[in-house]
């Protein structure tokens, strides 16, 4: 199955990264839309179909804490599964965000050789929740 | 900069530039603050009683080098925005991984900058002592961390 995604990140070049890790990641890819900031992202969302969506938390006009926060008011997209790739270090934001709602998260610096299988875990195509030692997913 | 936090940037540096950029820095002996780079980045740590600065001065062929290796394309398709966003983003994930070496949940990350140095504007010329590290053998770049008081 090919899932459309949405990569959110105030950075050109880590969008970038992240749709190569992707690509190069056998993880299966459709249509794949870029935002540069929450609110962008809310715009982009509208009357599109998405099945993941990766998200910084750190972004200027709108961060990753008040995009959640949106997102989960939307009933087409509250069930949308949401991952934050993220420099955040600080045990009790990432908590935050995971009670938010958000499905796990992968800090960077990431190993690309592990993303496609951790996102794999989170669309449900594989067992366990865990990869690496700097990735971190929710009990789903 | 003391010696405990050289050691820990000196293991974020490594981590940091092997693990996303492809690149193995050495660290230098030399005198700091010797060579003229021409990308410089930045991210500040903040909490209410102070804050840290991070600042990383890189050379153009460093900084093209490992942009190119970054985004995974040719040297020859990149163009300054690129190494602006990518030396960003080399900051912010340095930032970020010094901020969980330190295990202090009080700082918050800031928004990371980066900018070309312009030889012309001393100002903005200036090149920062700090810890010098290379790239098979030839000066590279330079990190600083200066920690604050507010």
């Amino acid at each position: 199955m090919a899932y459309n995604i949405l990569i959110i990140d105030d950075s050109k070049s880590m969008r970038k990264v992240i749709l190569k890790t992707l690509q190069l990641s056998g993880f299966q890819l459709g249509e794949c839309l870029e935002a540069s900031n929450g609110q962008e992202a809310l715009d982009v969302l509208e009357g599109k179909w998405i099945d993941l969506i990766l998200s910084d938390v750190h972004m200027p006009v709108m961060d990753g804490f008040g995009f959640i926060r949106s997102l989960k008011t939307k009933d087409m997209f509250k069930n949308t599964p949401l991952v934050f790739v993220t420099t955040e270090a600080n045990e009790d934001r990432l908590n935050e965000l995971m009670d938010l709602g958000a499905r796990g998260y992968i800090r960077k610096p990431f190993r690309p050789e592990e993303i496609g299988a951790f996102l794999s875990t989170i669309m449900g195509e594989t067992d366990g929740f865990r990869v690496g030692t700097s990735i971190e997913g929710s009990d789903f | 900069m003391g010696s405990e936090w050289e050691q820990v940037l000196k293991e974020v540096i490594s981590e940091v530039l092997e693990t996303m950029f492809f690149a193995m820095v050495e660290f230098e002996q030399g005198v700091p603050g010797t060579h003229p780079f021409d990308f410089e980045s930045e991210i500040l740590l903040l909490k209410p009683d102070g804050k840290i600065v991070i600042s990383l001065q890189v050379s153009e062929e460093f900084a093209r080098m490992t942009t190119a290796d970054f985004l995974g394309i040719g040297q020859d398709q990149i163009e300054d925005d690129d190494i602006e966003d990518s030396m960003k983003e080399l900051a912010n994930m340095i930032g970020g991984l010094y901020h969980a070496r330190i295990d202090d949940a009080q700082w918050e990350l800031g928004i990371p900058r980066a900018w070309k140095i312009d030889s012309d504007a001393p100002d903005t010329a200036k090149s920062i002592p700090g810890l010098e590290f290379g790239f098979f053998g030839e000066p590279a770049g330079s990190i600083n961390l200066v920690h604050l008081p507010v």
